[in-house]
């Protein structure tokens, strides 16, 4: 329902476009929870200062998960889009960011359990590994590089095991449920890819 | 699965070579699941480690070497999602065509709520706006307050009967050492003479809660 009519008072309140947190306090400073109980009560500046904070993140792990980039940009996309419709709901604002790592990983899941297989698209696209190393970088850097390079390396499922342990913080049998494997699979599938990417590591140094 | 007192050969002590535990672990592939690190299987210290080290498991805690292997895989995850976090803050600016695409479909999909009766010039005629639109109007307005950041807003009543009570609630954020009762003041003011100049609601309270503090620009970080 607006306006039915563009009466000074009407327009006023509906057509302003929604709030520039005018405060000094300005959205970049503000918490996630903030931020979250702000998108849920309809303002969509709110929102976008939420999409801008955690869809990268949320997109990098999708497009690690599905081995591809494009469908991770489906996949961030349905997820803020669930989440919008959430919001209103969310119990535990502050919790927003792990909150928006499910959805996006759950949609994630969902892709792949449609596709009915474990390595076809994944060998296609791997995505190129960030940056040869320059010539001078911190220890640091190196060892970003390489544990993200060790995981790029893993095998499929242990990759998948990994990703949502260690990213998505997923307990074993969330994560077993999710990729149809038995929790002691999940189990053996971790420990396989925490030898190999410390392998990966050692071999590095 | 080896018994707790198969150490294998090269699991040895702890030796002062061993500063991050890592090559306690590291290895071929082939060996999953059979080897250890003092008669512990990776496999046991990773779902530790993911248990949370609880309950605390005293043939663990009590191996140096187990204790080491745990702070590499701690590290090895550390730096897995640090690589994520920085991959991510390497996209480029690609941003902003998704996001874009994403408001204007979030902005059709912005629930309007209840009518809100609107003061028309014309007796004749009856005006309304959304409860989405107040809404917006008082986190606006109580946004426009010095420290305040509107958090929540609830309109409880009769809204859309003109001439019915409401009592309007808001949940605020506070800057930090501003005094609280002088701010929840203001803003009731604030609020109720907006209400009172765009809408015909009959407020009878304004209550505002204040359950968050957050620091001012100037004060270096970010709450």
């Amino acid at each position: 329902m607006i306006c039915t009519k563009h009466g000074a008072a009407g327009a006023a309140a509906a057509s302003h476009r929604e709030v520039d947190i005018s405060s000094p306090d300005a959205p970049a400073e503000l918490s996630d929870a903030t931020l979250a109980l702000r998108a849920g009560d309809g303002d969509t500046v709110a929102f976008e200062a939420v999409a801008r904070r955690h869809g990268p993140l949320m997109r990098v792990l999708a497009s690690r998960l599905l081995g591809t980039d494009a469908e991770a940009d489906d996949v961030v996309q349905e997820a803020f889009l669930t989440a919008w419709r959430r919001l209103p709901d969310l119990d535990e604002p502050e919790r927003l960011r792990n909150w928006l790592m499910r959805i996006a990983t759950n949609k994630a899941i969902d892709r792949l359990r449609a596709r009915h297989d474990h390595d076809d698209v994944d060998e296609h696209e791997r995505a190129a590994s960030p940056a040869g190393a320059p010539d001078r970088v911190v220890e640091h850097r190196l060892q970003l590089d390489a544990v993200w390079r060790a995981v790029d390396l893993l095998p499929v499922d242990q990759r998948r095991c990994w990703l949502l342990r260690e990213i998505a913080g997923w307990s074993y049998a969330d994560i077993g449920e999710a990729l149809g494997l038995t929790t002691s699979t999940v189990r053996g599938q971790l420990a396989r890819a925490r030898r190999f990417v410390l392998g990966e590591m050692e071999a590095w140094r | 699965m080896t018994s707790p007192d198969d150490a294998l050969p090269g699991d040895g002590p702890p030796g002062a070579d061993l500063p991050e535990g890592a090559d306690l672990i590291a290895g071929d592939d082939e060996r999953d699941g059979t080897d250890s690190v003092d008669g512990v299987s990776l496999e046991e210290l990773g779902d530790y480690l993911d248990r949370g080290r609880e309950p605390r498991d005293p043939r663990i805690e009590g191996s140096p070497a187990c204790r080491l292997a745990l702070q590499a895989l701690e590290s090895v995850g550390d730096l897995s999602r640090e690589s994520f976090e920085r991959e991510a803050a390497r996209e480029p600016h690609r941003d902003d065509a998704w996001i874009s695409g994403l408001l204007d479909q979030v902005r059709r999909e912005v629930v309007e709520g209840r009518p809100v009766p609107v003061h028309s010039p014309d007796p004749l005629t009856e005006l309304s706006t959304s409860e989405a639109a107040v809404r917006g109007l008082l986190r606006r307005v109580g946004d426009e307050v010095d420290g305040v950041v509107v958090r929540s807003t609830e309109l409880d009543g009769a809204i859309d009967e003109p001439g019915a009570p409401v009592t309007v609630r808001v949940t605020v954020s506070a800057r930090y050492g501003l005094p609280i009762d002088e701010l929840a003041d203001q803003l009731r003011d604030l609020l109720g003479a907006a209400l009172d100049q765009h809408t015909e609601l009959r407020v009878v309270a304004v209550d505002v809660h204040v359950d968050d503090v957050h620091l001012g620009p100037d004060d270096g970080s970010t709450p």
